[in-house]
């Protein structure tokens, strides 16, 4: 099974691709502090240096930051906020879907109009209004980006458990006596997992973006370093500095592609796989 | 026609619920906010102020009880009183509506373009499934589907404005020069082109992806093999059969999508200096206007409403199953 | 003389490297002359799918394609034309339907403009001249209202409505040939003969020569004139439908038909003696709420409708009915799928239609259910054991123990005992139904409701499973309900038959009552719409060996 997997993940050249830029972006977000051990805040340097020109690699910002400790000490905010915010919202909106779908009637009425309000908010206003009232924190950008973030996890859950729960192999698990938690968990839950894991692959991407916005706009941590406060930053020097926002921006951009690229393959690898499964 | 009035009174009412339970988490957000919920409203800017903090006390009579201050809440909010902005000294209401239409003409582009777009590129994949120029749009989609929208617009920027000093970088027209009519227009559009651009990238990968993988989708289905078993040639076999039906759910989901475009505004607004209520929203965070950002929280939430009853419109106009419903 | 309609030499086709065989089609070879009707028959995947697609220029290109041999319509090479030339063939030489009406139609366009589409792409006739054609054709195929049904769309018509729409769409401009892919097998007997009934009526006045795939041989029986007959991609028996239905050559041939249930033997007259059913029904209700949501109210549909029937120890009830009848609501009512909105349903001294689902808990070990679908009815996830022992640990079973009984019930239904720790996927359909029923088993149920547990299923396999359930319900002493569309499958296992039409049981009676002299009006038409009613198996009458067959 494993190897089946892995081979019909290999099969698609771009997902391999998105793999090992996602796994050294990992390692460098995980050594940050070996690879620059001094704070991404020191302003050690003169300003305004553009890269390669003698000082450090990347340039300097308009206070004399390092871009390139910046960058890479980004990597972890990004993916760290991008990684617990879509698990937060994984956890709200399977439960959710799951609940809806699997008891239907009313209670699946009641969720889905809760659903469809949070899917009417235009999900980037709420977030900044959350994490500007609040007051920006890695736990209030986290909480934000998540409560945005779980209605389409919930809609898809609950379309698998809709369609999942009428399916004879869980009529045969109620016919012979099983729980409703066995049910749920053992029975539907498992065979539901693909797309779900697909939809929150990408849900971490678009969380990255969500988050490297947030900071854009001023509303990023301000005890942390990251790739959407160094942009927002250097965008009044835009003329003058194309370095100081052109470094981080690149980051984003490769981060969320090579998670997109990786979805892609997951979805290659699991999904084709359930229905030869299921068929036979 | 009875059944589209009788659409028409459902749906409304449908969407002054949801604006009702918005505006009830709005109240619940200023409520939420640590400290005073009046020196909140006033934000830090007004903060100092005592007269205004008392006034804003009175005013939303915040030494009633709860359920009170709810109420005096939510009937200002439906007759159209969103407070009042101390830092602009404005009514908030006054300050969106002047900068409602240029939000609009920007989103409204942008969205148009990018659905124009998103069809088009995702038909030719579609058509050349496997060719390079399949290969070419889905990266060119999957890479502005990876991309910051500020970043976009900065780039853009540079690459635009500063480097070959084609379009304007900034504004919504250029200052000092009193175009009339048709020059104006023309000023307008050229101060367009790179916010929605900038906008519009990111739906238009959304609406690739989908259009492409729709097409593909019906393509497979078995009408399409009763249209080649009549006879009807390839081209006739996508236009009349393939495309009518694998867009209808792209459209859709498009128009229920497009509220989000809002959402977008306000960073292109603020990379562009677009007078738009995105900008007004920034320099609202900025100086910690509380009332004007959840004033465009409110204004926003109804725009995506408004836009939803419009698709849920069309959709019922352009799809015949729907009818008997 | 003319050119035969169809002429197929030697035609091949090649699948994409790493099918499940090189070529779908190996070195098929027939004909078809005007007015005649050619069955092509075979169990899925023989490949008779494929040659209709290839004669038709429908193969999925580039992966699919012809690799040899010939196809000629009225003597021109399909195989040799140009796409322009081919496109305009298909329009008018030969008409093609499929099995699912359901998707064979574009949901987007009214019914008469589909049927136009073809008429103003091969025809000379004006727009107003159209009109009259659409509604004259669809006034042919037998639908009601031309005029008003051609300005509606395929989603307010019924299964059959709409096969006659495709074969109006078919028959338009006239074609030498019409291609029907297993055109009745996703409708309802009843309309199955009506759709049957067409195609022959439309065939005998325009004369035209019919190609006809199914792997009913009782619709080959109904109205072929001569029969191919298809396994593993090559035609392993091909003559005249009187020479194929009567004496057949071929061992595969002799083996399809030997599995068509045929000469029913009635049992002895099932013997209650004094005792209770084990179940009675009693007057059970049962509507479902369609559409509508919280402000809406939604339409109201009464699935069962004062159903009483009662079964015994020892006995196999059927209820047989059409799609909507009913009949699986019927037994979801009694294993407590469904609640039962009224009348009552007692069994084991409890009245199973007014319990809860929690009440109902420990009463399922003594109720057990076999599925239709042996593709969904187990999950992929566990493996055999697992799924086996499932129901006797919920009801409290140390789980070796009840892995230990699961290796008994397995050999019980035919299977080895290592298929225990073996994964679902790895099994054939009929194999699968052999393991859904030891899981039925593994709890000691009285009561067995087989919901109809081998229309999945391949005919060779439907008798083995038939012979199974049969077999288990004499050894443990079970009450069956037996649940099907197919007179004729529960005619082999039933004691007791319930007819049932919208919701009520409109006949009710032994075997030998239902089939011999049935009283209600419905019963009869089932009994007529049974294709190939008229046709005698006779085994017997065989030559013997097979003449035509190499030693395989």
């Amino acid at each position: 099974m494993n190897r089946e997997f892995w081979s019909a993940f290999a099969s698609n050249r771009g997902a391999v691709i998105g793999l090992v830029f996602l796994v050294l972006i990992i390692i460098v977000a995980a050594s940050a502090h070996l690879i620059y051990p001094v704070s991404p805040w020191s302003m050690g340097n003169p300003p305004f240096q553009p890269p390669l020109a003698g000082g450090p690699f990347l340039g300097t910002d308009t206070l004399g930051r390092d871009v390139a400790a910046g960058v890479v000490h980004g990597a972890r905010v990004s993916l760290l906020i991008g990684l617990v915010s879509s698990l937060a919202a994984l956890l709200i909106g399977v439960t959710l879907g799951a609940v809806a779908g699997y008891f239907g009637g009313w209670v699946d009425d009641a969720i889905m109009r809760f659903t469809e309000l949070f899917q009417t908010i235009p999900n980037f206003v709420l977030a900044v209004v959350l994490v500007a009232i609040f007051t920006p924190s890695i736990g209030s950008l986290v909480a934000a980006i998540a409560i945005v973030s779980w209605p389409p996890l919930a809609r898809l859950t609950r379309g698998e458990f809709l369609s999942l729960r009428s399916r004879e192999f869980v009529l045969a698990a109620v016919t012979t006596g099983q729980s409703t938690p066995h049910i749920i968990l053992r029975e539907i839950l498992p065979n539901s997992l693909s797309p779900i894991i697909v939809a929150a692959s990408l849900t971490v991407a678009t969380a990255i973006l969500l988050e490297s916005a947030l900071s854009f706009l001023g509303l990023g941590d301000p005890n942390v370093m990251s790739w959407g406060y160094q942009i927002g930053a250097a965008r009044t020097v835009i003329r003058q500095a194309w370095w100081m926002s052109f470094f981080p921006g690149i980051a984003i951009l490769i981060t969320v592609l090579a998670i997109n690229l990786v979805g892609e393959g997951l979805n290659d690898a699991l999904n084709p796989k359930l229905a030869r499964k299921g068929r036979g | 026609m009875a059944w589209l009035s009788l659409f028409l009174v459902r749906r409304l009412l449908k969407a002054a619920g949801i604006l009702f339970v918005i505006v009830l988490i709005n109240f619940a957000l200023i409520r939420a906010a640590p400290g005073d919920p009046a020196t909140v409203m006033a934000g830090e800017a007004g903060a100092g102020d005592a007269e205004y903090v008392e006034r804003l006390r009175e005013r939303f009579g915040l030494n009633e009880p709860l359920h009170t201050q709810m109420f005096v809440y939510v009937t200002n909010v439906f007759q159209g009183d969103l407070g009042f902005s101390y830092r602009q000294n404005q009514p908030v209401m006054g300050l969106i509506l002047e900068r409602l239409p240029a939000t609009l003409l920007l989103t409204v582009t942008a969205f148009v373009f990018a659905l124009a777009m998103g069809i088009l590129l995702g038909t030719l994949a579609a058509a050349n499934v496997g060719r390079w120029s399949d290969t070419a749009i889905t990266t060119l989609a999957l890479i502005s589907y990876a991309t910051p929208l500020f970043w976009l617009g900065l780039m853009l920027i540079l690459l635009f404005s500063v480097q070959l000093g084609w379009l304007p970088s900034f504004g919504y027209e250029s200052t000092g020069r009193d175009y009339e009519g048709l020059a104006r227009a023309l000023d307008v559009g050229r101060h367009l082109v790179l916010p929605v651009l900038t906008l519009g990238l990111f739906y238009m990968a959304v609406y690739t992806r989908l259009a492409r993988s729709s097409i593909l989708e019906v393509h497979e289905m078995d009408f399409v093999k009763t249209a080649r078993s009549k006879g009807v040639s390839e081209r006739n076999v996508m236009v009349r059969h393939i495309l009518r039906n694998a867009l209808l759910p792209v459209i859709t989901f498009a128009g229920f999508q497009a509220g989000h475009l809002i959402g977008g505004s306000i960073l292109v607004e603020t990379v562009f200096a677009w007078p738009g209520i995105g900008r007004l929203a920034f320099d609202a965070l900025i100086q910690r206007d509380y009332q004007v950002l959840l004033g465009v929280f409110v204004v926003t939430s109804v725009l995506v409403l408004a836009f939803n009853i419009v698709t849920d419109l069309i959709y019922t106009l352009i799809d015949p199953r729907i009818e008997v419903s | 003389m003319a050119a035969p309609v169809v002429e197929l030499s030697g035609l091949s086709v090649a699948l994409p490297a790493g099918a499940e065989r090189p070529l779908a089609v190996e070195d098929v070879s027939f004909t078809v002359e005007a007015g005649e009707i050619l069955c092509v028959v075979g169990e899925s995947g023989s490949g008779k799918s494929m040659i209709a697609h290839a004669i038709m220029g429908l193969l999925p290109a580039p992966h699919v394609r012809v690799s040899g041999g010939q196809a000629r319509l009225q003597g021109e090479d399909l195989l040799a034309m140009s796409p322009r030339r081919q496109r305009a063939v298909r329009g008018t030489g030969m008409g093609m339907i499929f099995q699912e009406p359901m998707t064979s139609l574009n949901p987007l366009m009214r019914v008469g403009d589909q049927i136009d589409e073809t008429l103003r792409l091969h025809t000379p006739l004006s727009p107003r001249e159209r009109v009259e054609r659409v509604i004259e054709l669809l006034d042919d195929v037998g639908l009601p209202n031309p005029r008003e049904l051609r300005r509606s769309y395929p989603f307010s018509l019924s299964g059959g409505q709409r096969q006659r729409v495709m074969i109006a769409i078919a028959l338009a401009v006239e074609p030498a040939l019409l291609i029907a892919d297993e055109p009745t097998t996703a409708l309802d007997v009843t309309t199955q003969k009506q759709i049957l009934d067409l195609i022959a009526a439309m065939q005998k006045r325009s004369g035209m020569g019919v190609i006809f795939i199914t792997h009913d041989f009782g619709v080959v029986a109904e109205i072929a004139d001569s029969v191919a007959v298809m396994q593993d991609g090559r035609c392993v028996e091909y003559g005249s439908a009187e020479q194929v239905l009567n004496k057949p050559r071929h061992a595969y041939t002799r083996e399809l038909i030997r599995a068509v249930p045929h000469d029913i033997i009635y049992r002895p007259d099932f013997d209650p003696g004094a005792e209770p059913g084990i179940l009675q029904a009693e007057g059970v209700r049962k509507v479902f709420h369609v559409g509508g949501g919280m402000f809406r109210k939604g339409r109201e549909l009464v699935a069962a409708d004062d159903v009483s029937l009662d079964i015994h120890r020892g006995e196999t009830v059927g209820v047989v009915g059409e799609s909507g009848s009913g009949k699986s609501t019927l037994g979801r009512c009694i294993v407590g799928l469904h609640r039962a909105d009224g009348g009552q349903i007692l069994f084991r001294d409890h009245d199973l239609a007014r319990l809860s689902r929690r009440q109902f808990r420990p009463i399922r070990r003594h109720v057990q259910m076999v599925f239709q679908d042996p593709y969904a009815s187990l999950n992929p996830r566990y493996r055999v054991a697992d799924i086996i022992a499932q129901g006797p640990v919920a009801f409290g079973t140390p789980r070796a123990e009840a892995r230990a009984r699961a290796e008994e019930l397995l050999e019980l239904v035919g299977l080895d005992a290592s298929a225990a720790r073996r994964y679902p996927h790895q099994f054939s359909g009929g194999q699968r139904q052999r393991i859904s029923i030891a899981r039925a088993l593994a709890l000691d149920p009285d009561l067995l409701i087989a919901d109809e547990p081998v229309s999945a299923l391949d005919v060779s396999v439907q008798t083995q499973v038939l012979r199974l359930l049969d077999e288990i319900r004499r050894r443990l002493g079970l009450a069956m309900l037996f649940i099907t569309h197919d007179l004729r499958v529960a005619a082999q296992v039933c004691d007791r038959i319930a007819v049932m039409k919208e919701g009520r049981i409109v006949e009710l009676g032994t075997c030998r009552e239902v089939f011999g002299a049935p009283k209600h009006e419905y019963t009869r038409t089932l009994l007529d719409a049974i294709p190939g009613k008229d046709w005698e198996i006779r085994p017997e009458t065989w030559d013997d060996p097979d003449p035509d067959t190499p030693a395989r």
